[in-house]
């Protein structure tokens, strides 16, 4: 047994050091996944809050209308485009969706009526912005408030008072974090071996390796070893990039990370040995693993929340492999549950590593 | 008689309707270097993979050492070295490594620059092994066969591909190797290798042995029958002339 286990350590070792000294395999495990952790972090950046994009056209000179132009501009709702300057323009853009709406003060804007000066705003939307019209409308109508306010005094028996909810909400940038952990388990523990298996079986050197004592469960294990150090590797880049850049903010216990990241990733990597450990050549190996991979990478919120899915969907994604994986790193870590809160994902991972082991084991083949 | 490490009875393996192994039997002896000759499709290859235990055997029956190969191939995997056709190691991993690698599957611990200098490849212990050329793969192969101190080593065509300086250089270090008291088991088509290097020798054609015997007598043999060659005296050849030109130094 300890001759055994010595052979687990080698091979664990070698598999690690020869990880780190191939640039391919270090960009697709470690930068592949940062560079999506821009980008989603870019789309799904935290203090990203809801906003319009408006053109606003000032046709007036009163002074009214500067204060008015000057409100919006510094209303942090609405992005005014800087470029625009006439209707057409913005009509234009407001037909390719580029902009929300279009904000026009006429010239009448700010003329003196017979108590006070009056005006009134233009708002145009396209119908396909039915939504932000009505939301930019009442908008404006808290915006022209204050502007009111200074002309007439009254008092507003019922008013509306917004209680804005911080502790421990979850942004779209925690959904497509816990997402982007799983692409990159997945990338490491399936892509990984379906690539680099029908290789070795090409040349023979698992063949070679078969004329030896070596066990099946000797090379699966010291794979999922090896796995395992460079999977902790680029998951905390991953995890230091999101807290320095985007501002995750980790509640979990870090303990309970690391054990449920392992988990994972060992469960993962038994896909991948499964089959490219069937796999003859690679063309058996990449359609195989694509019909493996795909669904189970969109069907399990990797590129977004499971949550925007129809109910039916949700319950057939309640039990792939890849669901518990994600919602556990999400519950753990960002919604600071226990593992013993998430005994539900817990079991179904640890079923699932089961059962693709021993289909991992049966269907091997070393040539 | 010699002691007898290797016996072959009967050996059968067919594929599908196609016979490609038909009862073949023989016996090596304790440190020689046997030969397996034969066109290709002849069986060879079939027949070696069937011993090393990595082919079921459909019929018949093979020992090593006394062990029965089709029902303890763990146990023969742990006293038999093998050399592949094209041997191929993981890119990215240095020499030193391959032969720690190959150790560690045997549950060993060894000194790998030993090994390495064993077949003149300890200048190269820190390049990858893809950086290797044929000649030094092939060395590289051998010393990682024999990191656990097999007690028979099979070779399945080992210079096919090779230059003449490295072919040269590669029966040397067989012959080392069955100096170390390793009974070596070889396939070529090369008769001159065969001639040179191998104590005895079988013939295999559409999967049967046809011969079997040391390469002397089966030309005493063959002459006895009256066969005569056209006589051409030279006392070299163009290979002759390609080493007096290029020398026996290696050039890998």
């Amino acid at each position: 047994m300890k001759k055994a286990l010595h052979t687990v350590a080698v091979f664990s070792r070698l598999n690690t050091r020869r990880f780190f000294r191939d640039r391919l395999a270090l960009f697709f495990g470690i930068a592949f996944p940062v560079i999506f952790l821009f980008v989603f972090g870019g789309i799904f950046g935290r203090d990203s809050g809801v906003s319009f994009k408006v053109a606003l056209i000032n046709n007036s000179s009163s002074s009214q209308a500067q204060t008015l132009v000057s409100d919006i501009k510094h209303n942090k709702v609405f992005k005014v485009d800087p470029v625009i300057t006439n209707l057409s323009e913005a009509k234009e853009k407001m037909n390719r969706s580029q902009l929300d709406a279009t904000i026009v003060l006429p010239p009448s804007f700010g003329e003196q009526g017979q108590k006070y000066p009056t005006g009134k705003v233009q708002l145009l939307y396209t119908q396909n912005n039915e939504q932000a019209g009505q939301a930019l409308s009442s908008l404006m109508d808290s915006v022209l408030t204050g502007l009111n306010g200074k002309y007439v005094s009254g008092d507003r028996p019922f008013t509306v008072e917004s209680l804005k909810q911080t502790n421990n909400s979850l942004s779209r940038f925690d959904y497509a974090f816990a997402g982007l952990l799983g692409f990159s388990i997945i990338g490491l523990g399936i892509f990984g071996p379906i690539n680099v298996f029908p290789e070795l079986k090409k040349q023979g050197i698992l063949r070679r390796l078969h004329t030896t004592p070596l066990r099946v469960w000797q090379y699966f294990v010291s794979t999922a070893i090896s796995q395992t150090i460079v999977g902790m590797v680029s998951l905390g880049v991953l995890f230091a990039i999101a807290i320095a850049v985007f501002h995750l903010h980790v509640v979990g216990n870090w303990l309970e990370i690391l054990i449920w990241v392992i988990l994972s990733i060992i469960m993962i990597l038994g896909i991948g040995l499964a089959v490219g450990g069937w796999a003859r050549n690679e063309r058996q190996a990449a359609p195989l693993g694509n019909l493996v991979v795909f669904p189970m990478m969109f069907l399990s919120g990797t590129f977004f929340p499971r949550f925007l899915m129809p109910e039916w969907l949700q319950g057939i994604s309640n039990w792939l492999p890849l669901t518990p994986v994600i919602d556990g790193l999400r519950l753990i870590a960002t919604e600071g549950k226990t593992i013993l809160d998430i005994l539900p994902q817990f079991g179904l991972l640890c079923g699932w590593m089961i059962l693709i082991y021993i289909i991992a084991f049966r269907v091997f083949r070393w040539e | 008689m010699a002691q007898k490490i290797v016996t072959v009875t009967n050996l059968r393996k067919r594929y599908g309707d196609n016979e490609v192994v038909k009862g073949i039997s023989f016996e090596v002896e304790k440190g020689e270097i046997f030969g397996i000759l034969g066109p290709n499709g002849a069986g060879k290859t079939t027949t070696l993979e069937m011993i090393e235990a990595m082919r079921p055997i459909d019929g018949g029956s093979a020992t090593i050492d006394g062990i029965d190969v089709a029902s303890h191939a763990w146990e023969i995997r742990r006293i038999i070295g093998v050399q592949p056709q094209s041997p191929a190691f993981q890119d990215k991993t240095k020499l030193t490594e391959i032969i720690e690698l190959f150790a560690a599957a045997y549950g060993e611990n060894v000194d790998a620059m030993e090994f390495l200098r064993d077949v003149n490849l300890d200048e190269k212990a820190s390049s990858f092994a893809e950086s290797l050329s044929g000649g030094q793969r092939q060395r590289l192969s051998i010393a990682a066969a024999l990191v656990h101190n097999p007690k028979v080593f099979f070779m399945d065509e080992p210079t096919t591909g090779l230059d003449p300086q490295a072919r040269r250089n590669l029966w040397e270090l067989v012959q080392q190797v069955r100096d170390k008291g390793v009974t070596v088991i070889m396939t070529t088509h090369y008769m001159d290798e065969a001639e040179l290097l191998c104590d005895r020798v079988a013939i295999m054609d559409e999967g049967k042995i046809i011969a079997l015997d040391s390469p002397k007598k089966l030309i005493k043999q063959l002459l006895a029958k009256g066969f005569t060659k056209k006589q051409h005296v030279e006392q070299a050849d163009l290979e002759d002339v390609f080493i007096d030109f290029t020398g026996k130094a290696l050039r890998d």
